[in-house]
């Protein structure tokens, strides 16, 4: 086989392409509402919203597991509709729940995909025995999976998706319901995927900081829509350099039209119960600060801090990521 | 709308695969996961054995048979081993989908009516060894069987035929139903209930009379008439059902109706897994 690097190349060809999809649930419950976006060939693509958003059913109508209600859907060129076999042989995916033979060994499970996916015999020892020993798991591969830990679990996925050397691997909420040592190991271990730069990648995620760290580009998906899509700097770039954050005890909204009145916040203020967030774009925050003094605006407290992506979520949806999620 | 051509990436090379190796591959992992399982191969043998080699017996005694009726009713557990034995194999279904590896098979480059066909495959293997271990104690316990080489094959015929319909009845509801205590609450009413009626304990002509109408209709009448008929030489249950003369043509259309009965619940189970399985 030639190597990786020759036949996938980083380059900017859409390894995922979708086109209007939509999913409408029966009982009219509309999960994803036509989105549009396209992930490049090695790209780390994240799709970043609370639970409810839209992103598993995303996921799982690219890995043809749940059938688009419209629009169109392409894994590594191949219509995920019309093509679901192709798009399924470049692919793996990595489930937001445990999707393991509990009984069977490690071994057996990844021995299970390998074959699934043709995967040349010989090949697959090698690749087993390779990934077992990346990412930790060469004592435990012949024990029986149901006798492995969480992260255990988790990383055996990971190395099962990996078998079949996959164009484009899935990440569904990969740590989410794991304690916070082994959601750092494999963060780790994704950033190592991430910086082989072979692999395409679509993570959904809940936590920011993982968004952050792991994705070069993010869409933020609320309520069924993409409300934003860009790399992480790009978005927090939006917010300007700094953010002035006050608590007010009486109405912010008031609060907040009288900040712009006087020039202090842009249209890209916004508020959440009593705190006002002023992004600042040109204006030092010292010099802001000063100026919400000197108004009639009497806040119980007042800081500035650097923009984060809980910041863009916040001003794009009107409410906390953490709280939504 | 933008369709972008498969030439927009580079898809790599796959090695070319036998297409039957992903169904072997499916069969192996069942079947492994069932041998994990010792409830699955054990327990729909207890109450077929306890059938042939104590009830059958005292029944005899009791009621001053002959050794006809041990022989009778020991072909006619076969028709309570089957259903029990396929049925049980269907809780696999819905321990994979809960919490087993379903997604992960749903999302492999295989079609999905693969994963119906190596559950099948695995339940057929299955209950075919639990039917030669249900016979080889039925023999060693002194019960005669008068079968011929061509009555073996009615027997095998009909045994496998009404083992692949059976668990296309096990699949389809274990795709339809969300969980297992459910699933095991409808066992008896298609695994045991037809059996009392089908004649596995006396012939459905003494049944009364609008029973024994209703049983000419459920395959497993026609399956356990064709698993005597092969078993015993017995062509009583084929009168029972027809009414013709000519034995070889009563067997031949009983195994069409079991043939039938396989082929559409094989197609209906694969086309509910399909809907229930892939949103």
């Amino acid at each position: 086989m030639q190597p990786r690097s020759r036949l996938a190349p980083r380059i900017n060809r859409p390894q995922i392409a979708v086109r209007q999809l939509r999913k409408t649930y029966p009982g009219g419950v509309e999960a994803v509402k036509g989105i549009d976006f396209e992930v490049g060939s090695g790209e780390v693509f994240g799709l970043l919203g609370p639970n409810g958003a839209g992103k598993s059913t995303t996921v799982g109508m690219l890995t043809t597991t749940i059938v688009p209600s419209g629009g169109r859907a392409f894994v590594a060129g191949y219509d995920v509709a019309t093509e679901p076999l192709s798009a399924r042989r470049v692919s793996s995916v990595v489930f937001q729940d445990a999707v393991v033979d509990r009984t069977l060994t490690g071994r057996r499970n990844l021995d299970v995909h390998a074959r699934l996916w043709a995967v040349d015999p010989e090949t697959a020892r090698g690749r087993i025995a390779e990934l077992a020993n990346t990412l930790g798991l060469d004592e435990l591969l012949d024990r029986p999976v149901s006798t492995y830990s969480g992260g255990e679990r988790r990383r055996l996925e990971i190395a099962r998706a990996l078998v079949s050397e996959p164009q484009v691997l899935f990440l569904d909420e990969p740590t989410v319901g794991l304690d916070p040592r082994i959601r750092h190991e494999l963060l780790d271990v994704i950033g190592r995927l991430r910086d082989r730069n072979e692999i395409t990648i679509l993570l959904t995620t809940h936590y920011l900081d993982e968004a952050e760290r792991l994705c070069d580009r993010i869409a933020i998906i609320h309520s069924g829509q993409i409300v934003a899509l860009d790399a992480p700097a790009a978005l927090l770039a939006g917010l300007g350099h700094e953010l002035v954050e006050l608590r007010v005890d009486g109405d912010a909204s008031t609060a907040l039209a009288s900040l712009r009145a006087r020039g202090i916040a842009g249209d890209d203020a916004f508020t959440i119960g009593s705190t006002l967030t002023v992004p600042l774009h040109d204006r030092a925050a010292a010099h802001a600060m000063a100026e919400i003094h000197q108004s009639e605006l009497a806040p119980s407290s007042i800081s500035t801090r650097q923009p984060t992506l809980d910041d863009v979520y916040l001003q794009l949806t009107g409410a906390r990521l953490a709280e939504a999620a | 709308m933008t369709a972008i051509s498969p030439e927009a990436v580079l898809p790599r090379p796959r090695a070319a695969r036998n297409p039957f190796s992903p169904l072997a591959t499916l069969a192996a992992r069942r079947f492994q996961l069932s041998t994990r399982t010792p409830r699955e191969l054990i327990v729909p043998l207890l109450t077929p054995i306890m059938f042939a080699l104590v009830i059958a017996p005292a029944l005899k005694q009791a009621l001053h048979t002959s050794a006809t009726y041990e022989a009778f009713v020991a072909t006619g557990t076969v028709g309570l081993l089957i259903p029990l034995n396929t049925m049980f194999a269907g809780l696999g279904v819905i321990v994979d989908r809960e919490s087993g590896a379903q997604r992960e098979l749903l999302a492999a480059p295989i079609p999905r009516a693969f994963l119906v066909l190596g559950n099948l495959a695995v339940a057929f293997a299955i209950t075919a060894l639990q039917v030669a271990v249900l016979i080889a104690v039925a023999i060693a316990r002194g019960i005669h069987f008068h079968a011929t080489g061509t009555g073996i094959v009615w027997f095998v015929a009909a045994a496998s035929l009404f083992t692949i319909g059976m668990y296309g009845a096990a699949e389809t509801l274990a795709s339809r139903v969300p969980k297992a205590e459910e699933y095991i609450a409808r066992v008896p009413a298609i695994a045991i209930v037809p059996w009392f009626l089908a004649g596995s304990l006396f012939p459905i002509s003494a049944l009364p009379g609008f029973l024994s109408w209703f049983a000419k209709f459920l395959p497993l009448t026609h399956g356990l008439a064709l698993v005597r008929y092969g078993l015993l030489g017995d062509s009583t249950g084929l009168h029972n059902i027809w009414r013709l003369h000519d034995a070889t043509a009563m067997a031949s259309l009983s195994l069409l109706v079991v043939a039938v009965f396989a082929a559409v619940l094989t197609m209906v189970s694969i086309r509910v897994f399909r809907h229930s399985a892939v949103h």
